[in-house]
């Protein structure tokens, strides 16, 4: 279709800019339609498969190939979902919850990114620190559970110490990571132009560490969420993770899949927001 | 000598930008294995001269040119800008290398205000300088792309803004056409010759590419395989406009020269 007519019109030029490709412009059939539309079918799939599972796990429970009292239902879950709405257990569960992992996640990848970042600046010191933290990193976060419990009760702080703690040596490290991977070439341009090691610090190491900062920071929305709900099993009294504790304590199969939905509901927004602000602090990238 | 360096006043620089003496670099001394890779180099560039050094591949040119730069530290001999014994890079010397290292998360207009940032120029008379910059280097109406958007070189052609924008007296350059197509490389070499003959400022081009070495140089260094020492040195004298290059190119000399240069090369067919 319209793709030979594209190559004719395509001028040899040598110095044209790349950008023609990219044409805001979306035509019929050309590559943005065309990604579009590929995009739509992805989603229209992930929902299918969604839907086949969701009405097997039904089904199967309604035959009786699956104990419903073990298994719970999906019709179950969501009646679970309506009430805990209603009384509103939900969101204040949701909303505990969000805190201690945003508050966990803020401090946990702001300490970490700027002990990563600054590392780089001594090759010395970050010999000198690189076993500790391998160290800090080896650490199973739920041995950590009962000394933060400890030192900082049985409130938020304790939960948001947890997901701080969970987050900062990831952060740490992929910051420096990115902050070694700069290019040595471009480093040396850099000193040619007369740049001191501060300015090449700011304009050259941190904007081009955000790469793996954002990366670091994809990967620690969950780190931070599992922390959270980690000390929230220990003891607490309210939160996503107190409410799947309680269920399951109880047996109540399907409240505990209707608070665990909730549970992936609330990672995916996060993972979202953080996406949407890489998009804008990076805009030059290609996403 | 060529002209262009006789008719430059040179009383405000009584010594030569550049002079080379017994230049050497061995890497790993301390180890086992050490490497030697430049054996014994002396060179001198003068004003407003161009001068391109050619030799085989790996023979240690990137390295020279780091070493002239302070970038690298040296094992012997001395490295005079001015005539006065340099550590670092002088505020005068310009660089460029065949990769264009322009920062991406950098429009074309903020890659060329890089250096005159780092050197404190306001922001509304570094901005000015890097647009005029752009413009007269054939960037119009590309100020503000970023260099994934721009063709290769275009992007090249913003990287020797960003030297230019410090107004370097010398230049140094590594290979900086190497990755463009014939056309291009052309149309840059003669902007390139242009930009330097007519401000009378001094060039040193680090190249493999013969034909570019002798269309665009006053004197072009042949360097032997690693140990990199001298293996001989062509004055360059086509009497053509020196800042034409296919004018050059088509002179009778300059088959002669880049056949006797090439034959120097020592291009080894197992390499």
């Amino acid at each position: 279709m319209s793709t030979s007519q594209q190559h004719l019109a395509a001028k040899p030029a040598a110095e044209t800019p790349a950008a023609t490709t990219a044409s805001p412009v979306a035509r019929r059939g050309g590559p943005r339609f065309r990604t579009m539309r590929r995009n739509a079918l992805v989603f229209a799939c992930q929902i299918s498969v969604l839907a086949v599972l969701l009405l097997a796990w039904e089904l199967a429970t309604r035959q009786s190939a699956l104990n419903a009292f073990l298994f719970g239902s999906p019709s179950a879950v969501w009646g679970f979902l309506v009430q805990m709405w209603k009384d509103g257990g939900l969101l204040t569960d949701t909303r505990v919850t969000a805190m201690e992992t945003l508050l966990g996640f803020v401090i946990g990848n702001v300490l970490g990114t700027l002990i990563g970042l600054a590392l780089w600046y001594s090759r010395f010191v970050s010999q000198v620190v690189q076993p500790f933290i391998v160290a800090l990193g080896s650490i199973p976060i739920i041995a950590l559970a009962p000394i933060c419990i400890i030192w900082f009760g049985t409130g938020l702080a304790s939960k948001v110490a947890m997901a701080t703690l969970s987050v900062v040596v990831v952060a740490l490290i992929t910051a420096y990571k990115g902050a070694m991977s700069v290019d040595i070439d471009q480093i040396n341009l850099m000193r040619t132009l007369g740049a001191s090691k501060r300015h090449i610090f700011r304009k050259l190491i941190v904007p081009a560490s955000l790469g793996d900062i954002f990366a670091g920071l994809k990967l620690t929305v969950g780190f931070a969420l599992i922390g959270a709900i980690i000390g929230e099993f220990m003891s607490s009294s309210e939160g996503l993770g107190h409410a799947i504790f309680k269920a399951g304590s109880l047996y109540i199969i399907p409240k505990v899949f209707a608070a665990l939905v909730v549970t992936i509901a609330l990672a995916l927004c996060l993972t979202y927001v953080v996406g949407k602000i890489e998009k804008m602090l990076t805009p030059w990238r290609p996403h | 000598m060529n002209r262009i360096a006789a008719n430059r006043p040179a009383a405000d620089f009584p010594d030569p930008p550049l002079v080379v003496s017994n230049l050497r670099k061995i890497f790993g001394e301390e180890t086992d294995a050490p490497i030697e890779v430049i054996a014994d180099l002396s060179l001198t560039l003068g004003h407003g001269e161009i001068v391109s050094i050619v030799g085989p591949s790996g023979c240690g040119k990137s390295t020279l040119l780091n070493l002239l730069c302070g970038l690298l530290p040296r094992t012997a001999g001395e490295v005079l800008w001015y005539g006065g014994a340099s550590i670092g890079m002088p505020e005068r010397v310009g660089y460029m290398l065949q990769k264009d290292l322009l920062l991406p998360w950098r429009t074309a207009l903020r890659n060329v205000t890089l250096g005159l940032e780092i050197h404190k120029m306001p922001i509304k008379e570094r901005t000015e300088k890097a647009r005029k910059l752009l413009d007269t280097i054939g960037l119009t109406g590309f100020h503000d792309y970023y260099p994934s958007a721009l063709s290769g070189g275009m992007r090249q052609r913003a990287a020797l803004a960003r030297t230019l924008a410090n107004e370097p007296e010398v230049l140094l350059l590594d290979e900086p056409f190497a990755a463009l197509d014939f056309q291009t490389k052309l149309i840059l070499e003669n902007d390139m010759a242009h930009l330097v003959r007519s401000q009378r400022r001094s060039l040193l081009l680090i190249t493999h590419d013969v034909e570019e070495a002798v269309s665009l140089s006053d004197r072009v260094i042949v360097l032997t395989h690693r140990p990199a020492r001298i293996r001989a040195i062509h004055e360059i004298d086509i009497d053509v406009d020196r800042t034409d290059m296919m004018a050059a190119r088509e002179s009778p000399k300059f088959n002669q020269y880049v056949r006797s240069i090439w034959s120097e090369l020592e291009v080894r067919h197992n390499a």
